[in-house]
């Protein structure tokens, strides 16, 4: 096995100027989806494409993503949420329209020490304001399960497009 | 204050992952106390059969965001010990060195995110802010350099991926090391900060002498590596824990509940501190002494000040760790050692931040698990959780509904329970007749 010492990717990380985070855990079914959409920016090389893009598999931990937007300029957020959508449907905005969105329930699905809520919340408290997006598809099953459903999974493409698009605006 | 109590809260926030409690109190009697567990982790050990030795490990650390470096060291033990590898003591430093700052991120969470709210009076970390701002900051501070040191070795903050069966894939440079030894230096002032608040706080008064469960070595403080150790009096190899510790799926829950010499054990910072105190670092053990810790403690809500003084021992350890992997500089061809499948079983036995974390694996002679048992630490703690709030509740019995629910609420936080390894969805029901 070869052994690397670069720290090349993290300095990558760090001077980058968009962040796509993917936030879940892939073995809670729907819930996987932000990373499954990391798995699949990094198979389509999508850092070497867009210039400036780093691509984080943020897992499940809420506090962890406080510190990686304390050092971020732009950010996407991909995760399972209800906004009050159809199962399968997507939504985007960005975090400061979230209080637009209050009435309408948004709610984080992802096993989180500190839930999507709490963890904006926090950061407007503590005067962290990156310029955040947030892509959300509301889930049909968050359950132990290595599998998306199928209404979740055709939803793909349409998920990394809406990537792109905020990317090349 | 009525005879009867009729309260609900739902959810328990702030503590990872979901589960019910219901206490049911008629005429100022403890009539019915449980927790529940409506999910089990039965799930990631049958996921886990039929899969290759180079698996498990990444899947396991999945299985809780914040235990992820406990799991994949667990994972990784019981491979290397099923398939028979042996690893060099660079291995062993770096892996003591990572596994050190998930249990500084792990305990800065619980301690100044999850716990200093209720001990401040604020309702959460959101408020702690406005309250305590220099509380927050340092906690995000430590949380960063934590998350850095485990970027740095483990090659991700989160689930790392440079640690794998056999040792690295990637070591950390030169600079790298000496960055890492500079920004443990720098927590120390913060330390320093946090020891004069946390001096301020008032802890209830509330002791329960129970079983207390941890691992045990000769030298360290031990959290990557060594034997079980009972407070009752007994030592074994972690492989033998099937010898000591039993556990059942009992019939309000379908998380497994654990015990060993008595009816409940106690497993997490507290068990750690009073099995192993005299090993912390000399730095650590005045902490402790500064906050009127002392082994052996039976008071539960001390676990978060045993969470702190850990934090003190593991970057005073880390330091030390690093001076000694820089005398001879990091050595490449040491860094990972061969791996050949072979049939067998192998227990690894580690201190999650949280307690004792168990993976059982056996093997095929193709190198794939025929059968895997998960115990965490979570699990351990439930009996002793019950037996602790059916002891505290008629001591507060008295108080109001609302100082009840706090109190409750913070005697289940103590234990930093993290249901998610386990199950989601928290709700507690304080259920009166």
């Amino acid at each position: 096995m070869s052994i690397n010492t670069s720290n090349s990717t993290e300095d990558f990380i760090a001077k980058a100027n968009y962040k796509i985070i993917g936030f879940g855990n892939i073995y809670m079914s729907d819930d996987g989806i932000g990373i499954r959409i990391i798995e699949e920016l990094r198979k389509a090389n999508f850092s070497d494409i867009f210039d400036n893009v780093a691509i984080i598999d943020g897992g499940t931990s809420g506090i962890d993503l406080i510190c990686t937007l304390q050092e971020s300029d732009k950010v996407i957020i991909v995760d399972a949420l209800d906004a009050g959508q159809n199962i399968g449907e997507i939504v985007k905005f960005k975090l400061n329209e979230v209080s637009e969105f209050s009435g309408r329930k948004i709610k984080s699905f992802s096993l989180h020490d500190l839930d999507l809520g709490e963890v904006f919340n926090l950061m407007k408290s503590l005067n962290i304001r990156p310029d955040i997006t947030i892509i959300g598809i509301k889930p049909k099953l968050v359950d132990y399960g290595e599998k998306l459903s199928p209404e979740i999974e055709k939803k793909i493409p349409e998920i990394l497009s809406r990537i792109k698009q905020e990317i090349i605006k | 204050m009525a005879k009867n109590l009729n309260i609900e809260v739902s959810p328990l926030s702030r503590v990872e992952g979901h589960g019910d409690l219901v206490i049911d109190v008629k005429n100022k009697k403890v009539e019915k106390l449980m927790l529940r567990i409506p999910e089990s982790p039965r799930f990631f050990e049958a996921m886990l059969v039929g899969r290759n030795w180079t698996e498990p490990s990444h899947i396991t650390s999945r299985i809780c965001g914040i235990c992820s470096v406990a799991h994949t060291y667990a994972s990784i033990k019981a491979t290397e010990a099923a398939l028979g590898i042996k690893v060099n003591e660079q291995i062993l430093k770096l892996r003591k060195l990572i596994f050190h700052h998930e249990c500084v991120q792990s305990n800065t969470l619980h301690v100044y995110f999850l716990a200093a709210p209720d001990f401040f009076g604020a309702g959460s970390v959101v408020s702690l802010i406005e309250t305590h701002p220099e509380v927050v900051n340092i906690a995000l501070r430590l949380k960063k350099m934590a998350n850095d040191m485990v970027r740095i070795i483990g090659g991700r903050a989160i689930h790392p991926i440079s640690t794998v069966v056999g040792g690295f894939t990637k070591l950390p440079t030169e600079e790298e090391m000496y960055q890492m030894k500079d920004m443990l230096k720098a927590a120390y002032a913060d330390l320093e900060t946090s020891l004069k608040v946390l001096k301020t706080l008032k802890l209830p008064q509330f002791e329960r002498e129970t079983e207390y469960l941890s691992i045990t070595d000769k030298k360290d403080y031990a959290l990557y590596d060594g034997d079980i150790k009972s407070s009752d009096g007994w030592i074994i190899d972690g492989k033998d824990y099937l010898s000591k510790i039993k556990e059942k799926v009992v019939e309000h829950s379908t998380g497994k509940h654990c015990w060993a010499s008595r009816d409940a054990f106690m497993v997490g910072a507290l068990s750690r501190f009073n099995n192993n105190f005299d090993k912390l670092s000399d730095n650590a053990k005045t902490y402790a002494e500064e906050l009127g810790l002392k082994a052996p403690c039976y008071n539960t809500f001390m676990i978060n000040i045993a969470q702190f003084v850990e934090i003190i021992h593991c970057i005073d350890d880390s330091i030390k760790l690093i001076d000694e992997l820089m005398v001879s500089g990091l050595d490449e061809n040491k860094a990972i050692v061969s791996v050949k499948p072979k049939a067998g079983r192998g227990v690894g036995v580690v201190e999650a931040p949280r307690g004792l974390l168990i993976h059982d694996y056996t093997y095929d002679a193709d190198g794939k698990i025929e059968k895997a048992n998960l115990i965490i630490p979570t699990n351990m703690n439930y009996i002793n959780v019950e037996k602790d709030m059916a002891a505290y509740l008629p001591l507060i019995i008295d108080k109001s509904e609302d100082e009840i629910r706090l109190a409750m609420e913070m005697l289940i936080r103590a234990y930093d329970p993290c249901i998610s390894c386990s199950t989601h969805f928290l709700n507690v029901k304080l259920v009166n007749n």
